[in-house]
């Protein structure tokens, strides 16, 4: 026979593990928010990036943007050509305009992976594609760079 | 002579009508990708309600698509790319009024979730204390009602 104290703290572990579970549904989330950003290859892969293209030859390349922010969000990713010269970070935006603009929206925790067609228009080695990430900013109705960024290195030539 | 006139009016005409017509895209533009951040705060914050928004997600991506397109083809075919905007812009108002509702289903969700769950931990508390108090008194009646009619025998008898 079970003495009566160790039937109470039974009874009270096994309590506190059902009032546990009947709450989960109700208790607030404690995750880091984040999203991602990513450059994939022309299998959709990492790698296979071109290297070496001519002035104006279009290549095919991924972009993959993930949200992992709670909610849903707009994103906007921008492709901008630079070269060794262009200062960018995560806390500052390459201070170029946009060769290309592509919108979306992705709900909380759901990722999305979309082709895109580039090229190069100054020769050079060394030049830079760069891709940002920028979100939308409900409260200020503008775009907020989020400091992820991406780039390929690519040595352009004339033909 | 009068076929200059003509040609003078006609270009006249083209030249005053070409910026009119490159503005009011502009404004097109510039009203769908309003419209889009609209219905996208309205999803948004359907979503912080608690509502499945991923439908809503879609749609807006649809509409996204359509001012993206319409971007193409502003140059070659600005007539498609105009009603390409509207559709784009019908699209985001047809979302952002849906988010309203499904934002308040969401909420609605969400309230019977916390009472459902405040009240299973109510119940689960209740039955403990129950159980403690007078889980002795219960043991001893269910022991007495299954074995009660037993009769003990002396054995070996």
């Amino acid at each position: 026979m079970v003495d009566r104290d160790t039937a109470g703290l039974a009874l009270a572990v096994v309590t506190i593990l059902a009032v546990l579970v009947a709450v989960y549904p109700i208790l607030p989330t404690n995750n880091e928010p984040f999203s991602e950003l990513g450059i994939l290859g022309p299998s959709q892969k990492i790698g296979g990036y071109p290297t070496t293209v001519a002035v104006g030859q279009e290549f095919p390349l991924y972009v993959y943007v993930g949200n992992h922010e709670g909610v849903a969000e707009y994103y906007q990713v921008l492709v901008k050509e630079g070269n060794q010269a262009t200062v960018i970070s995560n806390s500052t935006a390459a201070n170029l305009p946009p060769v290309m603009t592509n919108s979306l929206v992705l709900g909380d925790n759901s990722s999305t992976t979309f082709p895109v067609t580039l090229s190069m228009s100054a020769v050079g080695l060394n030049q830079r594609l760069i891709f940002e990430l920028w979100m939308y900013n409900s409260t200020t109705t503008t775009f907020d760079y989020t400091g992820l960024w991406n780039q390929l290195w690519i040595n352009s030539t004339s033909s | 002579m009068k076929v200059a006139i003509f040609a003078l009016v006609l270009a006249s005409l083209i030249a005053l009508g070409a910026p009119q017509a490159f503005a009011s895209s502009q404004a097109s533009f510039n009203g769908a990708s309003s419209a889009v951040e609209y219905a996208f705060v309205a999803v948004q914050n359907a979503g912080k309600d608690g509502a499945n928004v991923s439908a809503l997600v879609a749609e807006l991506n649809g509409a996204l698509t359509l001012i993206q397109k319409a971007s193409s083809e502003n140059s070659t075919n600005p007539g498609q790319a105009v009603n390409d905007l509207n559709s784009a812009v019908a699209i985001a108002q047809a979302v952002q009024a849906s988010a309203a509702t499904v934002g308040q289903q969401g909420m609605a969700a969400r309230q019977s979730q916390f009472e459902l769950s405040v009240g299973s931990a109510l119940v689960i508390i209740g039955i403990a204390i129950a159980l403690y108090v007078y889980g002795d008194r219960i043991y001893y009646r269910l022991w007495l009602r299954m074995y009660g009619s037993h009769v003990v025998r002396k054995s070996g008898g």
